[in-house]
């Protein structure tokens, strides 16, 4: 009897698990096998509607570099580019997921921008040739970048079906064709991607190369 | 009106000037230093040279920016050091930016006022240098450039006084993001200094001479100041070693020509380069 209220217990406790949902550890790598850093890792449901933005995200801009190099958003997010440096920036953005230009400034902007479509946003200073970042504008709340190590954890994931996809601003093709289907409930699933990258191209920011984005 | 409006933006743009300190150092060789037709002639030699500056950037508007800068340039040569020369210069300019963003093209108008010592203080002047410049990025990893060039050098002694019209043009190629590749040509028109040991009948006809020039030992010999037209090919590598450092290599091949005179040198330096 104490035994069947054990086993009755153990059911209750897993099917509340799979009703709380679950986590995704997501590990991503390039084609040699090394950890990628930066790429965005995000899971949408499927068939379920997507919950509201919850928050505002930032790009900074610190000692000529944007900060963070990589920023996933869900779309309709509105991001505030700060300029914690004592000069001035011009951020400027030519993608067609979202155009936009906030000219000469320093301090924080008084508007932010909101990314209202979804895509891959690449972000630029027009003073700073070499400042170069990106947003990634997703269609889901679920999402993560990657770490030095090329993780992510992609945690409290309702319970269902998701489609798991993995994008980094060097990656060869598209995400979706590295897609992953899988189920969560209850536990933390693992995932591996492996990302064709191509070679890393952005001017960098030395003397003698691209004249320092000073002429 | 408009000299108020535009001290406005200058001044409101100080404020928010953008500071750079660059120092460059290495070694630079010159086959044919004497710049001499005849091989007997010929001296080569090699020399350290150094320069530092401090600029400022003020952006003006979205599109224009101006230059502002001063720097401190040395070289000192392994055997001739009547050619080790000092100098201070200082430098202004514009450039605007017909557009957004790295491949938007650009033109630049700048002009640097310098002083250059030389150990042979016969040859010290002061030197201007008016530069036209222009570039256009072709796709993300090429770019093209192109200007005009007049450099004006004035001494007290007149022999030593130069003028230069030059025309160059250069593409610049981002092999990786660490590693540039830069191929130019420079056509150059003006004055030049050949030595020689006299008697050159040939070239005194449409020359100026100095005698008894004791730069490259003995036995002396003539400068010869004339006309010189230059075809040169460049080629530099510059790579990056850090943030604020880099590498660079460089080689110039440049013939020189007043018919009958005709003269060649190759160049080469190896720099590093920081800036801050």
């Amino acid at each position: 009897m104490r035994l069947s209220r054990g086993f009755v217990l153990l059911n209750v406790l897993v099917f509340a698990g799979d009703l709380l949902g679950g986590s995704l550890e997501i590990t991503v790598k390039d084609d040699k096998g090394r950890p990628v850093s930066d790429a965005v890792a995000y899971a949408a449901a499927t068939g379920a509607a997507s919950a509201a933005p919850r928050k505002q995200a930032v790009v900074d801009q610190r000692d000529k570099q944007f900060v963070p190099y990589v920023t996933p958003v869900q779309v309709g997010t509105a991001v505030i580019f700060p300029n914690s440096d004592n000069i001035r920036h011009h951020v400027y953005s030519f993608s067609s997921a979202k155009k936009f230009e906030l000219p000469l400034y320093s301090g924080v902007p008084t508007q932010p921008v909101v990314f209202d479509k979804v895509g891959f946003v690449t972000l630029g200073c027009n003073i700073h040739d070499w400042m170069i970042a990106y947003v990634a504008v997703l269609p889901t709340p679920h999402f993560q970048a990657t770490r030095q190590d090329g993780r992510a954890v992609l945690k409290d994931l309702p319970a269902g079906q998701y489609t798991v996809q993995v994008w980094h601003p060097a990656l060869k093709g598209q995400p979706e064709a590295l897609a992953q289907r899988v189920d969560v409930g209850g536990s933390t699933k693992n995932l591996l991607f492996t990302l064709p990258l191509k070679h890393d191209l952005r001017a960098k920011r030395a003397p003698g190369l691209t004249t320092g984005g000073y002429r | 009106m408009i000299l108020s409006i535009v001290l406005l933006i200058v001044f409101s743009s100080f404020a928010h000037a953008e500071w750079r300190f660059e120092a460059e150092t290495g070694a630079f060789y010159d086959s044919n230093l004497s710049n001499s037709d005849r091989s007997a002639d010929v001296r080569d030699d090699w020399a350290w040279k150094s320069q530092i500056s401090a600029g400022n950037s003020l952006q003006l508007t979205r599109d224009l920016r101006m230059n502002l800068g001063a720097d401190l340039r040395g070289e000192v040569w392994d055997r001739f050091g009547a050619f080790n020369t000092i100098g201070p210069g200082a430098s202004a300019g514009l450039r605007y930016r017909f557009g957004l963003g790295r491949q938007a093209p650009w033109v630049l108008v700048e002009n640097r006022f310098g002083y250059d010592r030389f150990q042979d203080t016969a040859q010290s002047g002061n030197d201007n240098m008016f530069n036209l410049q222009a570039g256009i990025a072709l796709s993300d990893r090429i770019a093209l450039e192109g200007g005009y060039a007049f450099e004006s050098f004035v001494a007290p002694d007149d022999f030593y006084d130069r003028q230069v019209h030059s025309a160059n043009v250069r593409m610049v190629f981002d092999v990786t993001s660490s590693l540039q590749v830069t191929v130019g040509y420079t056509y150059r028109e003006g004055d030049v200094i050949s030595y020689a040991v006299p008697p050159r009948p040939d070239i005194a006809p449409f020359s100026i001479e100095r005698e008894d020039e004791d730069e490259f030992g003995q036995p002396l010999r003539t400068a010869y100041k004339l006309l010189g037209r230059t075809n040169a090919v460049s080629f530099s590598v510059a790579y990056q070693l850090m943030k604020y450092a880099s590498v660079q290599l460089g080689y110039e091949y440049a013939i020189t020509t007043h018919d009958p005179l005709q003269y060649e040198n190759h160049l080469v330096q190896a720099n590093v380069a920081f800036a801050y």
